[in-house]
């Protein structure tokens, strides 16, 4: 029962955090974006309108409110489920929202499992002779995947791997015999591919995916295998590691049934700041790519002063944030066993 | 957060002491495992090598795209893609643009401030619904009273919402009268009628759409109801614009089924994608990636000049800089600009020395180029007017290539005349701020006409009604009765040759003495695979034909 109740506990300071994250989020970003020396009604006429429909559209904008006035008026319509109509793509907010997260979503999803996997495995390989030839290849691997731009790796990849070898896709998501054919229910390419049944496109989804996915996985890489690698090496120097050892305990043993559910709490929460970091979308990733996503959306709303698209996208990234750092916080609660 | 997380990995990464553990049994099971993935992975099949063969495939930025609603879309993209969508009642003609051509019109009759056209016998829109002068006088009066960015084009011919009504008659089920209040003659009124904002929509299919009293706004914004060679078939904001093929357009049917415009915002990944084949056709290549084109095989360069115009314009209305108003300051801007290096160096051919205001190809056009740099010249202007002592002017550009590189130069060559200019890099829509309110020293700037005639640039450059309205003239402080009244005049003149001889007259006044120093045309480069041909663009933004690509 106490630990229901703590659960519960849990959940509720979770949605209260929920909420006054968003609130402030909204409002910050809302008073940033007044402050932007970008005027929104110029950026969506250009200068070659006459004053009566810049007069009319700042009108039409609430631009000629005062700040708590467009504030308020924003507020109210977002309660309602309003996000408003995106300046720059013409289109509402919600929809284009609803279109570019799944997109997002599936790159960072994928980019995490890859990253996962291997940054784990890389890091359960690297503590067998640390400082060693082994480590010291995947201390590199590490930093050279925070450390190299993914604007340039993105492209020097598209032009080794697509344009030279011819081993995967390249821009886009799918090829255009498949891309404006296929109904994207979904909008998680992969599975609309595989539902279409139409043959190719499958294989097509993923050749276009396997780029930005290594790429991006490749950053998020250098983050578990570091952080991964230090919580085992830390576990690793313990006295109970020398007492499994002298009972017989094989290293294999060792590794996964000692160690590493000692440093899975350090695991789960970098992971989990990563994937967030994921979620808000990868600007780079996405232009050079030519992918939809929430990143480019985002700052290409920046650049336009488009204030709707610019709160939409950050109450969803908000959202994201404080969704993911939730169930992070629940799961190594439910995990240590120190809380059972 | 990405910094966040990245500084708590690497302090706990720098604060972990270093002990031994031994030997893993299995440790290479989860590298073959890796391993096996990443083939299977790069062993998937790569995008084909050509695009479909009915399918026209075009890389280029669509980030610009706001609305493909021809009263509101006032974007290159989506003024480029209007002539795939939509038909006018005239238009110039593709090959010789001064000539006027009758497209959902067959013919015009024209009065005393009155054209009267006969509406094309037969013609339809993509829904199937029959072309009617009730379609005209919606269409004219909708963008009228939508009052978006092209508005201001229509509100040339003296319509507003209150009026516009009025001014448009149907005489009978295929004759539609407009009438205009403006000192415009008929060739000027027939020419505004060619601009994208006068597109003919099918009334019928755009009122079936309308939501909330927006007049089909939030409709058409991604979809199409034209007459135009193609039609959407879909339209993603950021990511593409499909069209199909209209077999029921009242012109040629295109020799393409689907023309697929792809948003790929980074030029050098459009380069990859023409290069492979994964696209026929890539725009907005810059200097570099068309010169890493430049010889391939399977792909070409095509050069248009375009009708954009890159000027200098300075500011006499700021009094906090008194030397602005002076003339032997604009005289000696005129010797202290590289055009040839700028255009020809710099630029590497995207760009040609142009220096007056309508562009080359433009009727009355006037295609002499006086000035070059001669800083030794500039100074003993800037001696003889008692400003040899220095002058510092702010200088507003926009923070995308290739102004900065520009302005560089100009910052180089003004030093050596003796100008200190500071460079003031700032989003165009702040740019474009600074320019309305006459806040600026000066600004680096480019123009495109908004429909095919000299009035459209003429009367930006070279008149000033002094009322604030829309004109780069009063924009720059620059007060012209004179060339004002000349530049109505022949806005009025209704011989075509008397026209020309009178633009070129205003023009080499602007040229010789105004705030303005006129300096580059815009000569874009497109790249298209070789087998690509029947691409045609015009001088303006709005004419860019599919409709006869083959590949």
């Amino acid at each position: 029962v106490t630990r229901h109740l703590g659960l519960l506990r849990t959940a509720l300071f979770g949605f209260a955090g929920l909420a006054a994250t968003l609130g402030s989020l909204v409002f910050v970003t809302f008073a940033l974006s007044s402050l932007s020396p970008i005027d929104p009604a110029l950026q969506l006429l250009g200068d070659h309108a006459s004053n009566a429909s810049y007069s009319q559209v700042r009108h039409e904008l609430g631009l000629d409110l005062s700040w708590p006035q467009q504030f308020a008026r924003y507020v109210i319509e977002v309660a309602k489920g309003d996000l408003g109509i995106s300046r720059s793509t013409g289109q509402p907010v919600r929809e284009d929202l609803e279109r570019l997260f799944p997109a997002t979503f599936e790159l960072a999803t994928l980019a995490m499992i890859v990253a996962t996997v291997s940054g784990i495995a890389l890091a359960g390989l690297s503590v067998r002779h640390p400082n060693g030839l082994l480590d010291t290849c995947v201390r590199v691997i590490s930093i050279v995947g925070n450390s190299i731009p993914l604007f340039w790796l993105g492209l020097i990849a598209l032009f080794v791997f697509y344009a030279r070898l011819r081993w995967t896709g390249g821009a886009g998501r799918l090829n255009d015999a498949f891309e404006y054919t296929i109904d994207m229910k979904t909008g998680l390419v992969l599975i609309d591919a595989w539902r279409s049944q139409e043959p190719g496109a499958f294989q097509d989804a993923l050749a276009h995916l396997i780029l930005p996915t290594l790429i991006l996985a490749s950053y998020a890489l250098g983050n578990v295998t570091r952080l991964t690698r230090a919580a085992l090496l830390g576990e690793a120097g313990k006295e109970y590691v020398t007492l499994a050892r002298a009972k017989g305990a094989s290293e294999t043993r060792i590794l996964w049934r000692h160690l590493a559910p000692n440093a899975r709490g350090i695991t789960l929460t970098v992971l989990a700041l990563t994937y967030a970091n994921l979620l808000e979308g990868a600007v780079l990733i996405e232009t050079v790519f030519a992918r939809p996503g929430l990143g480019r959306y985002l700052t290409t709303a920046l650049f336009a002063a488009d204030t709707p698209a610019i709160l939409g996208a950050t109450l969803l990234i908000g959202t994201c944030f404080v969704a993911v750092n939730g169930l992070t916080d629940v799961a190594v609660k439910l995990w240590d066993p120190r809380t059972w | 957060m990405a910094i966040t997380s990245r500084s708590a990995s690497s302090a706990v990464a720098d604060a972990t002491t270093v002990p031994t553990i031994g030997r893993l049994q299995r440790p290479f099971e989860l590298v073959s495992i890796a391993l096996t993935v990443w083939c299977i992975l790069f062993g998937a099949p790569g995008a084909r090598a050509a695009t479909p063969a009915d399918v026209f495939v075009v890389a280029q930025s669509l980030d610009d795209l706001v609305s493909l609603d021809p009263a509101e879309g006032f974007e290159l993209s989506s003024v480029q893609a209007f002539s795939s969508l939509y038909q006018r009642l005239v238009q110039p003609d593709r090959d010789e643009p001064s000539q006027l051509q009758p497209v959902l019109a067959e013919g015009w009759e024209s009065g005393a401030r009155t054209l009267t056209f006969e509406l094309r016998r037969g013609a339809q829109f993509s829904s199937g619904n029959p072309l009617r002068p009730e379609d005209v006088i919606f269409s004219l009066s909708r963008a009228v009273k939508l009052n978006r960015a092209p508005a201001f084009i229509l509100n040339g011919l003296g319509w507003t919402a209150a009026n516009v009504d009025a001014s448009l008659i149907k005489l009978d089920d295929r004759r539609v009268q407009i009438r205009w209040s403006s000192d415009l003659g008929t060739p000027v009124v027939l020419d505004i009628l060619t601009a994208p904002v006068a597109s003919i929509l099918d009334e019928r299919a755009v009122l079936s759409h309308e939501l909330r009293a927006d007049a089909g706004n939030g409709w058409l914004r991604g979809h199409s109801a034209g007459s135009g060679p193609f039609q959407i078939r879909r339209y993603i904001p950021r990511e593409a614009l499909v069209l199909d093929a209209n077999i029921r357009s009242p012109g040629d049917v295109p020799l393409l089924k689907t023309l697929i415009i792809k948003n790929v915002p980074d030029a050098a990944t459009r380069r990859l994608l023409v290069e492979v084949g994964d696209a026929d056709m890539a725009r907005d290549l810059g200097p570099d990636q068309i010169e890493a084109l430049n010889g391939k095989t399977g792909v070409k360069l095509l050069q248009f000049p375009s009708a954009t115009i890159h000027y200098l314009l300075l500011n006499t209305a700021n009094h906090q800089n008194p030397a602005l108003a002076n003339p032997a300051l604009w005289e000696a801007c005129r010797w202290l600009i590289d055009y040839d290096g700028i255009a020809n160096k710099l630029l590497r051919g995207q760009f040609q020395v142009h220096q007056s205001f309508l562009a080359a190809g433009f009727p009355g056009g006037l295609n002499e180029t006086p000035y070059h740099l001669d800083v030794a010249r500039a100074r003993a202007i800037l001696e003889r007017a008692g400003l040899g002592h220095g002058v510092r002017i702010r200088l507003s550009v926009f923070n995308q290539p290739p102004y900065g590189d520009i302005a560089q130069s100009l910052q180089a060559t003004f030093a050596e005349g003796g100008i200190t200019l500071d460079i003031l890099p700032a989003e165009a829509s702040e740019v474009y701020s600074r320019v309305r309110s006459r806040s600026e020293d000066a600004a680096w700037l480019y123009w495109v006409p908004d429909y095919f005639d000299a009035d459209s640039t003429a009367s930006a450059f070279a008149s000033n009604a002094e009322d604030g309205t829309n004109s780069l003239a009063w924009r720059a402080g620059w007060r012209i009765t004179e060339l004002s009244a000349e530049t109505r005049a022949a806005a009025l003149e209704q011989n075509p040759q008397a026209r020309a001889a009178l633009y070129r007259a205003i023009e080499t006044s602007v040229q010789r003495s105004s705030p303005f120093v006129i300096a580059l045309q815009a000569r874009p480069g497109i790249v298209v695979r070789s087998s690509v041909n029947g691409y045609f663009q015009g001088l303006n933004a709005d004419m860019a034909y599919y409709d006869r690509v083959t590949k």
